[in-house]
């Protein structure tokens, strides 16, 4: 750069002086010519001719033209761009400087814009990834999720029958494609033992989700029959982590459950269908079970909407086949339909409520810090009056003051929201941490350019609210006054900007109010639900789940012996006080429902039923669970007559099918009452327990006795003596193995952890809005103190005179107290008002709490009330200690 | 500065003269040719076709300024001056242009 004496403004000025480079230099050739005619006609020549030597002489007048053109153009833009990086490199320079001088002011802004900017980039991201962001497959917004429902009876998101299932793919005609999937385990059975989750599609489906293999090929159509179906697809991450990611395995067999299985390919990375499953198998469509109408046990369809057919149209193409179904097939299909939803709305739908108020929330706490940015720059522009007033008389323009104090704001807005936008990047990988098992395949937490451009959008805002509207409100000043007036040094005078703080104030006390009011009933939510009843022990149980495989146990001796050759060797490890064993344990998922027929009774009309859930158990579940028999006998190991089989039923069961009689001794059976199957007699009661996930209330249910009806899957429930259950882990798989190497345990877990695992969501929405408010709160305690703190700094020879006049301690505490209070009453009042608007907001995530819950309010109330007191205690103590003397000579 | 080819040094022997006009006072372009016309009787002559891309030259390298003033004829002229990292340069390019001549004159002579 030339280091002459051309300062900005000269160039200022020149640059309006110049009409462009392309007039500046048509002007300047002009000129140039002007005066070689008026030369030559001065020498006596005709104007015309002179004109024309002149043109002459001066040589290519266009080529000369563009050059001098082009040059000048270069030049402005050099010019210009130099000018705005020095001033912006003098600017940030003096602001560096300005900052450092007060770095109290500096860091206190930083860390609150870092704290907004921080959980704003988290939970947009969040939102993101969850809401926003199409599903990993080509045109996702064209694929639907498709499940039963039965209406009438409020049933929603059932499984589906096979036959259904082929009923609405032949018949719809909004659809261009519909595949079914069910879950699916198996155990790999060369080398280690292991079992791994997978799911069994029809042939179409990869295809219609837009997902190829990645090695080897998909599934054929004919590989839906049951004598072909020995093919088998790859996870990209079981292939390397087991198979080296060789690819000679494809075309290979290997061993699950026991049976040889082709491998037809590998999936690609990151493609996980359901959830997280590692194999796919084809859905033999001629199953044993594929028949039945009413045979709801298959997972579910997806299907791909035809080009430009909307959801609702593909909702009423399917009820219109359903409804067609119901006529066709009135026993099996009354009340029953189709019911259609987008896969996002499938997979994320239940999130989306919290996510929405998380994003309420975070908008709030990001208000808050605003209003605190806002608060402590308008302080300090205050306090910087004279500062001002000073430099505004030496000369300084309004406009070069302004941009000062932008630039200040700019830089600790940029500061905090790099500092933000980086916590926020961490924060987006608790995500992980959020989910159990892990983020589903299907959603990318990360954070993407949105979330970024929406925090920097935040930032610039707030940089532009915080600096350029307290320093126009600053500069305006007379500075005349402010240099006269000793207490405009301090800002004293300023009783409109001290107001203006003190709504910022209490509306961020408010706001933080609503946030504690709802995060506390969240709070309260979860703990209504941790401390359900749920009926059972949930202390010192270890389960574990194994599936037994076709080969080697088609007879059913064969499995009774293994479970109870398993539960008495299990039994015998020291530790273990009881074995027994369920189909699925409490709060696992596990749901089959059937109607029950009543022997004596006559046969209801279709879909009124009585339904029941159904479980096979080993005798020793209840007293394993610590669920207590409340009438007749338990099951024992000797009721094994499958010709006589009996059962025990749950209070509900019996309250509801025999509400004034004694169900002991009474029949029922899974099947019309002219089925050969025999008739199940009930021999005892046991207390109620929770078996679904929370808040869904326990139903009716019926448990027989393993020996009567041997199913191939059982999951053992070990009562241990134990604070930590799972150190018997290895000797529980050690006694598998001694039954049947080839066997594998699967959803090994602590009772505790299994409830605890189903109330994730719930768990971390009480948290996510617990942090939030904390957030809150303590960005307003800052706001509250730095206000009611720098009014006393203000305030001090006031003080100080009143003290000298006899004020005591309690009427200065009183005053600073009064002060600080008012705000602190106003926020609440307003805050406790408005959360009881907003708190209906979060509806259904609250559990056996209302929204106006008065506990809650309180709990909010109170802890605002003395974290806003704990803030006023600092400038209070300050007030007191004044030093009369000292304060009033202050000058 | 690097030793220059011949054209180069044309350009630069152009620069010298306009630097060294500018040192006397500001003047406009038309000035220019003017003076190095009047000074060297017509031997050299500022061309404008290489003068004014000359002067926007400068300008760039910042050592000479451009206004615009209103020119004793009324009309609006662009007045160039030389700046001070403009004095310094013509001292440098006058040394070595010296040097040049001494250097060819040696040349001369000795053939």
């Amino acid at each position: 750069m030339p280091r002459d004496d051309r300062s900005p403004k000269r160039g200022l000025r020149a640059r309006l002086m110049s009409r462009g480079p392309e007039r500046d230099v048509d002007d300047e050739i002009e000129y140039h010519l002007q005066r070689r005619i008026a030369e030559y006609v001065a020498q006596g020549m005709d104007p015309a001719v002179a004109r024309e030597r002149a043109m002459h002489r001066f040589g290519h007048v266009p080529g000369v033209r563009a050059e001098a053109v082009r040059v000048e153009r270069a030049l402005a833009r050099r010019e210009r761009a130099g000018e705005f990086l020095g001033a912006a490199v003098r600017d940030a320079r003096v602001a560096m400087r300005s900052i450092r001088k007060s770095p109290g002011f500096a860091l206190t802004a930083t860390i609150c814009i870092a704290l907004g900017v921080g959980v704003t980039t988290m939970i947009l991201s969040a939102v993101d990834a969850i809401l926003v962001k199409p599903l990993p497959y080509p045109n996702a917004n064209q694929l639907v999720s498709v499940y039963a429902q039965d209406v009438p009876r409020g049933w929603h998101g059932v499984n589906i029958s096979y036959k259904d299932y082929v009923s609405w793919r032949d018949d719809n005609r909004t659809l261009s494609a519909l595949g079914m999937w069910t879950w699916s385990t198996t155990t790999i059975t060369d080398g280690e033992s292991e079992r791994v989750a997978g799911a069994a599609v029809t042939a179409n489906l990869f295809a219609l989700l837009g997902v190829r293999p990645m090695l080897g090929r998909g599934f054929r159509p004919e590989e839906e029959r049951l004598a072909a179906s020995d093919v088998v697809l790859l996870s990209y991450g079981l292939w390397r982590r087991r198979y080296g990611g060789d690819s000679a395995i494809v075309g290979r067999t290997i061993s699950m459950d026991g049976r040889p299985q082709l491998v037809a390919g590998v999936m690609p990375p990151g493609f996980n269908f359901p959830d997280r499953g590692q194999y796919w198998m084809p859905f033999a469509t001629d199953g044993p079970a594929r028949e039945g109408r009413d045979n709801r046990g298959y997972a579910g369809a997806i299907g791909r909407l035809r080009p430009g057919v909307t959801l609702e149209q593909a909702k009423a193409d399917l009820a219109r086949v359903s409804t067609q179904l119901q006529q066709e097939f009135p026993n099996e299909n009354t009340g029953w339909s189709a019911e259609v939803m987008t896969l996002r709305h499938d997979l994320t739908g239940d999130l989306r409520q919290p996510m929405l108020v998380f994003l309420g929330a975070v908008a709030f706490v990001l208000l808050i810090a605003c209003a605190n940015v806002a608060n402590l720059t308008l302080v300090r522009g205050l306090s910087r009056r004279r500062e001002i007033a000073v430099r505004s008389a030496l000369g300084a323009a309004r406009g070069d003051l302004v941009r000062q104090l932008f630039t200040e704001s700019l830089l600790i807005a940029g500061l905090g929201g790099v500092a933000g936008a980086v916590a926020g990047a961490f924060g987006v990988r608790l995500a992980h941490f959020a989910f159990p098992g892990g983020v589903p395949f299907y959603l990318d937490f990360g954070v993407d350019a949105r979330a970024l451009a929406a925090s920097a959008l935040v930032i610039v805002v707030t940089a532009v609210l915080c600096g350029v509207l307290p320093a126009l409100r600053v500069t305006k000043l007379d500075v005349n006054r402010a240099l006269r007036d000793e207490r405009a040094a301090t800002g004293g005078s300023g009783g409109r900007h001290m107001s203006g703080r003190s709504v910022l104030v209490v509306a961020e006390l408010a706001i933080s109010t609503v946030l504690m009011i709802g995060g506390a009933l969240l709070v309260r939510s979860y703990r209504a639900y941790t401390h359900t009843d749920m009926g059972f022990d949930r202390e010192g149980i270890l389960t574990a789940r194994v599936t037994l495989p076709d080969q080697g146990y088609n007879a059913t001796e064969r499995r009774i012996a293994l479970y109870s050759d398993l539960e008495a060797r299990v039994r015998a490890i020291p530790g273990v006080k009881l074995v027994g064993s369920a189909q699925g344990i409490p709060f696992s998922g596990w749901d089959v429902q059937a109607t029950a027929t009543f022997a004596g009774r006559p046969v209801p009309p279709p879909n009124e039923g009585f339904d029941s859930h159904f479980q096979v158990v080993f005798p020793d579940y209840f007293p394993a669970m610590g669920i207590p028999l409340v009438r007749g006998r338990p099951l024992l190991a000797t009721d094994r007559d499958t010709l006589a089989p009996v059962a025990v039923v749950n209070e509900t069961f019996a309250r509801r099918a025999y509400p004034n009689e004694d169900p002991i001794g009474k029949r029922v059976k899974f099947a019309p009452p002219n089925d050969p199957a025999p008739w199940i007699t009930i021999v005892g009661v046991v207390r109620d327990f929770r078996h679904y996930r929370l808040p869904q209330p326990m139903g009716p249910a019926l448990y027989m006795p393993y020996a009567q009806s041997p199913g191939r899957t059982q999951t053992l429930v070990i009562r241990t003596g134990l604070t930590d259950p799972y150190v018997l882990v290895p000797s529980v798989r050690a006694a598998l193995h001694e039954v049947d190497p080839k066997l594998a345990f699967y959803e090994v877990k602590t009772i505790d952890d299994a409830v605890s695992e189903s109330l994730w969501r719930q768990r971390v929405q009480s948290r996510v809005l617990a942090v939030f408010a904390a957030l809150a709160l303590l960005l307003a305690a800052v706001g509250l103190y730095g206000l009611v703190s720098y009014s006393v700094l203000q305030r001090t020879r006031e003080i100080g005179l009143r003290v000298a006049l006899g004020a005591q301690r309690s009427d200065v505490l009183a005053m600073v107290y009064g002060q600080g209070g008012r705000l602190v009453v106003a926020g609440l009042a307003i805050g406790l008002a408005l959360g009881a608007l907003l708190s209906r907001t979060l509806g259904s995530l609250l559990y056996e709490i209302a929204p106006t819950d008065l506990a809650s309010y309180a709990l909010a109330g109170g802890v605002i009330a003395a974290i806003a007191l704990g803030a006023l205690y600092v400038p209070a103590r300050r007030a007191v200690s004044v030093d009369p003397l000292r304060a009033m000579r202050i000058e | 500065m690097p030793t220059r080819d011949k054209t180069e040094l044309l350009h630069g022997s152009l620069d010298l003269i306009v630097l060294r006009t500018l040192s006397v006072q500001p003047m406009h372009g038309y000035a220019i040719t003017q003076h190095v016309a009047r000074l060297t009787d017509g031997v050299l002559s500022a061309d404008p076709g290489s003068l004014y891309p000359a002067l926007e030259r400068l300008k760039r390298n910042g050592w000479i300024t451009a206004k615009w003033q209103q020119s004793p004829t009324g009309r609006r002229a662009r007045y160039y001056a030389i700046s001070r990292s403009g004095l310094k340069q013509l001292g440098r390019e006058t040394n070595e242009f010296e040097r040049f001549v001494d250097a060819m004159r040696r040349v001369l002579r000795a053939t």
